[in-house]
């Protein structure tokens, strides 16, 4: 997939530092994004801005005034507004080069696995665990990452979930919270995203360490991030199988 | 698992029975409980009755931790030294000497 000559121009800098090919591999990409609300808008944002060449981003919920603290997606003049119509039109208008797919559905589990389709990856922007959970179950039916955050107020975690290879997200959480309506101040999920952002680049790119076997735990009051050793449970109901076919053949993308 | 968890009065290994053990909590229960609690322990303590202990001095971090039959809720992460811990192994999980424990819930919003 060559680049043109404005994409050349327009990603200089990072061309800089993982080549016209790296830059080709981020086009050819397809990232699927599981919200469009405070996660969701950093990264979708700044994965356009870099160059991924589709995203697919899915939300059903419309713009309300108290979102606007942190969804930097969308504005005043949204409220009221569908937010993937918000979001597709942000996205499309930073960066005219990729394409944007604005899905306004609910992940439901009829429909999540057909929603991801054939995504290079998942970054889960959701607000609940049991729709993570089904993330976490189609990313490892697909043998593709999972790209986890969660925030609360000025706390935060995240972990780059490798099917087969790195612990999946029930092993690490088999158990959801209670629903609450959570405190969050924007910089919480904006530094967040980044982190999900960051490895979504670097696997694509096949550069760097990513996050895998290691819970990212942010404290912003604090100023404290701190990492835990998170293992695979053999007996996961999500992946636990997956760990015997894994042992044989391992692929690597 | 970090080293700096692990230094945490290593010179006073040398004093018998008395144990020294970091508790920390993150997110939801740090804000009620505090954070990296250093306590001395007696041999035999175990994970949920140390953590019992620690807690119940502030009922609000007591009731975020444990429910009505003082049972750790089931979404609570459990860590020793790094690994996990099973809620239903952690009431004989003994604690020992410069061990880390981590509490924490997962952190749910987006």
């Amino acid at each position: 997939m060559v680049l043109s000559q404005r994409e050349q121009e327009r990603y200089k800098r990072q061309i800089m530092s993982f080549g016209e090919e790296g830059q080709e591999r981020l086009k050819k990409a397809h990232i699927f994004i599981a919200g469009a609300g405070g996660l969701g808008s950093p990264v979708s944002l700044y994965l356009a801005v870099a160059g991924v060449g589709t995203i697919t981003i899915v939300d059903m919920d419309v713009v309300d005034q108290t979102n606007l603290n942190r969804q930097i997606l969308h504005f005043d003049r949204d409220i009221g507004r569908k937010k993937t119509a918000s979001a597709e039109e942000k996205l499309q208008e930073i960066n005219q080069d990729i394409t944007v797919n604005a899905i306004d559905v609910n992940i439901d589990e009829s429909n999540a696995a057909d929603l991801v389709g054939g995504a290079d990856g998942i970054v889960d922007a959701m607000d609940n665990y049991p729709t993570r959970y089904l993330l976490n179950d189609v990313a490892i039916a697909k043998e593709i990452p999972l790209f986890h955050g969660g925030i609360r107020g000025f706390y935060g975690q995240a972990t780059t979930i490798i099917p087969g290879t790195t612990p999946c997200l029930k092993c690490i959480f088999p158990k959801a919270p209670p629903v609450e309506v959570f405190p969050v101040i924007g910089v919480t999920p904006g530094l967040i995203g980044m982190v999900q952002a960051t490895e979504v680049l670097k696997y694509l790119l096949g550069i760097g360490e990513l996050l895998t076997g290691r819970l990212f735990i942010w404290d912003g009051m604090q100023a404290k991030a701190d990492e835990i050793r998170v293992e695979r449970n053999p007996k996961c109901e999500a992946c636990g199988e997956m760990l015997m076919k894994k042992k044989t053949a391992r692929k690597k993308k | 698992m970090r080293s700096v968890w692990r230094n945490v009065d290593e010179e006073e290994n040398s004093e018998e029975e008395e144990m020294t053990v970091k508790i920390r909590f993150f997110a939801r229960f740090r804000e009620l409980l505090g954070t990296d609690i250093i306590t001395d322990v007696g041999v035999g303590m175990m994970f949920t009755s140390l953590i019992t202990t620690i807690v119940k001095k502030k009922p609000e971090g007591y009731a975020a931790i444990f429910d009505e039959d003082g049972a750790f809720r089931e979404f609570v992460i459990l860590m020793k030294n790094g690994k996990r811990v099973e809620i239903a192994d952690a009431a004989k999980t003994p604690v020992e000497d410069g061990d880390e424990l981590a509490v924490f819930p997962p952190v749910a919003g987006g």
